[in-house]
């Protein structure tokens, strides 16, 4: 008998696998399997819809907390589909004895975000479940945004150049050190922050093809998908994508690869090579995206390539599960 | 970079334009840093970098295996080692799969802490590795350990395997990286005999990819002029003699033994097992463990590609019924195996 395993909720092929002989073959809405971040509703035009889930372990972690990152992942799903953030719904899922205070620290880091971000949170749900049958706290997000660019893969033209708006692996990392005991000199602090304000400048640029917040998977995976669904190829090198020293410590140390580790703060843009270097000016133009970077291009033939830091070439391909599972 | 672009450049001189030559490392984190950085692009058409016998836990022999399994299903015994060697598995399954009661340790001191804590148990740490691993473990003896703490030992000597290697035709090695962690143990003068006796170039490396790509260099040199030597291009890390305090440790507690390598048989005197004095260190003596008739996997050929005889990929297991989630061969389940290793850094076929 076939059991959900943890792997089926890395982001990575097994999820794939999931979305595809689950759901799809049940949910058989064509609205829905344009699998974008969210989704562009037809009779109602110019508005876009998400939903969302965070079961993160722990609750708290150094830069964040699972209220915060509610928050920032529903308005970065609508953000990166070209939509402005309008208004999220939340609903809860708490364990009996979780104390009250807790959940209102959660409660309170999601109000503040949502202010910051300029978003209302206008309907909620809360339900609670016997002890033992959750872990603390899971949320379940849907957001609504205003769509004002539609962007998809299939606008993606060989040459257009890719871009990082930052440091990539920060959430993973943190979280991994959250869990465990290390001794690390520099704690890594999660991302974890709405984009809404750094990458809605990016909208009125016309060379502006195509975004995505690469979380659960990370860079890697977020350009594997894109290479199946553009049928073209992306070629990133490994000296231009910024990653901390701090980062690649712990990597190398753990055995992970930055580049399918978690970022809960970082976009990553397909943009014209036109506009590439005026949408690098904007980014650079704000403190969320001070560490931009151009990473590679968008090539003719398909797949994903890592020109490594000696000039070597390596493919990218979905990681089969999460090395770090419950990660948002 | 610029350092890096000569060394590629002299690489593409030097290599011989006529035939093959076959680098091997015998190192899991050399075919990491080889895989992860992309090298073999890098390299011209006749020169082939092969993976060796560079994984501890993908030659744990099965018996061995099986033998720290039956240990975690009984009811006094708890079972620690690495954790790669969990999921190993074996004709009866994995140790994680045979649910017994095992802890995940990552260095050898922290049985300790396990024995101390469980005083009415029997502690049995299961050892594996080569030289890098057996140095702790000696240390660790040294410290004087709880009355309750056993050692299972699956201790295998590289330079052994090696020449078991050179001596066979079938995997015809031209030369050796050789392993940069077990050198700081035992010194580069360990690797003397292959190119003195054998005529074998053997540069003993580092494993940044710069450092490994100077190692090819001076490597294609060698075969360029026709000469075999000894070089050490890691010399921060590694002297001539190597660590005499470690060496010396890791034969008070431990002598030379003919032992089984996964899938390969019994290879005198290439591996570790303790000496008679410390037998009641020694869980193989206090359980009275058996030795098991090694069973095949059927289609497997971990053991070809351990040797250098085939790549992962020559495997038709490779990738679809053998993957890191579901290994049915220890070279997928191990971070240093090169079926692993080549999986997770992208390489889907040949």
């Amino acid at each position: 008998m076939k059991r959900v395993e943890i792997g089926h909720g890395s982001g990575g092929k097994l999820t794939k696998e999931l979305i595809e002989e689950v759901f799809l073959k049940h949910f058989d809405f064509p609205e829905l399997h344009t699998l974008q971040d969210a989704t562009y509703l037809p009779g109602l035009s110019k508005i876009a819809v998400t939903t969302d889930s965070y079961v993160v372990r722990p609750l708290f972690f150094p830069g964040g907390d699972i209220g915060k990152l509610s928050i920032s992942g529903t308005v970065n799903d609508l953000t990166v589909s070209g939509a402005l953030p309008r208004y999220i719904t939340v609903g809860f899922i708490v364990e009996e004895g979780l104390p009250l205070e807790t959940l209102e620290r959660v409660v309170s880091s999601m109000a503040e975000t949502a202010r910051s971000a300029g978003v209302k949170i206008v309907a909620g749900d809360t339900k609670v479940v016997e002890k033992g049958k959750c872990d603390g706290i899971y949320i379940n997000t849907a957001g609504v945004g205003e769509v004002v660019r539609e962007l998809s893969p299939k606008l993606v033209k060989p040459g257009d150049k890719v871009i990082v708006t930052g440091f990539i692996g920060d959430h993973g990392i943190a979280i991994s050190l959250a869990r465990e005991e290390f001794e690390v000199e520099t704690p890594v602090e999660s991302d974890c922050a709405p984009l809404n304000s750094l990458l809605t400048p990016l909208f009125e640029l016309p060379g502006l093809r195509f975004m995505r917040d690469p979380t659960r998977g990370g860079l890697a995976t977020v350009l594997v998908e894109l290479s199946e669904s553009s049928n073209l190829g992306v070629r990133i090198y490994e000296l231009q994508i910024p990653v901390r020293k701090s980062v690649r410590f712990i990597c190398d140390m753990l055995g992970y690869d930055p580049l399918y580790l978690a970022n809960e703060g970082k976009a990553v843009v397909v943009v014209s090579q036109e506009d590439a270097e005026r949408a690098l000016e904007i980014l650079k133009s704000y403190p969320l995206g001070k560490d931009a970077a151009v990473i590679g291009e968008v090539v003719e033939e398909p797949g994903v390539v890592l020109v490594t830091s000696v000039g070597g070439e390596r493919r990218l391909e979905l990681l089969e599960e999460d090395p770090l599972p419950r990660i948002c | 970079m610029d350092r890096v672009k000569e060394f590629v450049e002299l690489i593409h001189s030097l290599a011989p334009k006529d035939r093959k030559v076959k680098i091997m490392n015998v190192c899991g984190s050399h075919e990491h840093t080889i895989a992860y950085s992309g090298l073999r692009s890098l390299m011209p058409e006749t020169v082939e970098l092969v993976p060796g016998p560079g994984c501890p836990v993908c030659v744990c022999s099965e018996s061995d295996v099986i033998n720290a399994i039956n240990l975690s299903k009984r009811p006094d015994v708890i079972l620690c080692t690495y954790g790669d060697m969990l999921r190993v598995p074996t004709r009866i399954g994995s140790i994680r799969s045979n649910g017994g009661n095992y802890r995940m340790v990552s260095a050898p001191h922290e049985v300790l802490k396990i024995a101390r804590e469980n005083p009415d148990k029997k502690v049995v740490f299961f050892s594996i590795g080569f030289e890098t691993t057996t140095a702790p473990t000696a240390a660790l003896l040294e410290m004087g350990v709880p009355k309750n703490l056993f050692i299972l030992t699956s201790h295998k000597l590289t330079p052994e395997i090696m020449e078991v290697l050179v001596k066979d035709s079938e995997v015809g090695v031209d030369a050796f990286v050789a392993p940069g962690h077990v050198s700081a143990i035992v010194g580069s003068n360990a690797w003397r005999i292959f190119p003195e006796n054998y005529g074998i170039p053997t540069v003993v490396a580092g494993f940044e990819p710069e450092n490994l790509l100077l190692a090819f260099v001076r490597i294609l040199y060698q075969i360029k002029e026709g000469k075999a030597e000894l070089e050490n291009v890691y010399k921060g890390v590694v002297k001539p003699e190597g660590n005499r305090r470690a060496q010396e440790l890791m034969y008070k507690y431990f002598e030379k033994a003919d032992v089984n390598w996964r899938g390969i048989g019994n290879i005198p005197k290439s591996g570790l097992e303790f000496r008679p004095e410390y037998a009641q260190l020694n869980a193989k003596a206090v359980f009275n463990l058996p030795e098991i008739k090694e069973e095949k996997i059927p289609g497997c050929i971990c053991d070809r590609v351990v040797l250098g005889k085939a790549y992962p990929t020559d495997c038709k297991l490779y990738g679809t019924a053998c993957t890191p989630r579901n290994p049915k061969g220890p070279c997928m389940v191990s971070l240093e195996g090169a079926c692993n290793i080549w999986f997770r850094s992208g390489v889907k076929t040949a």
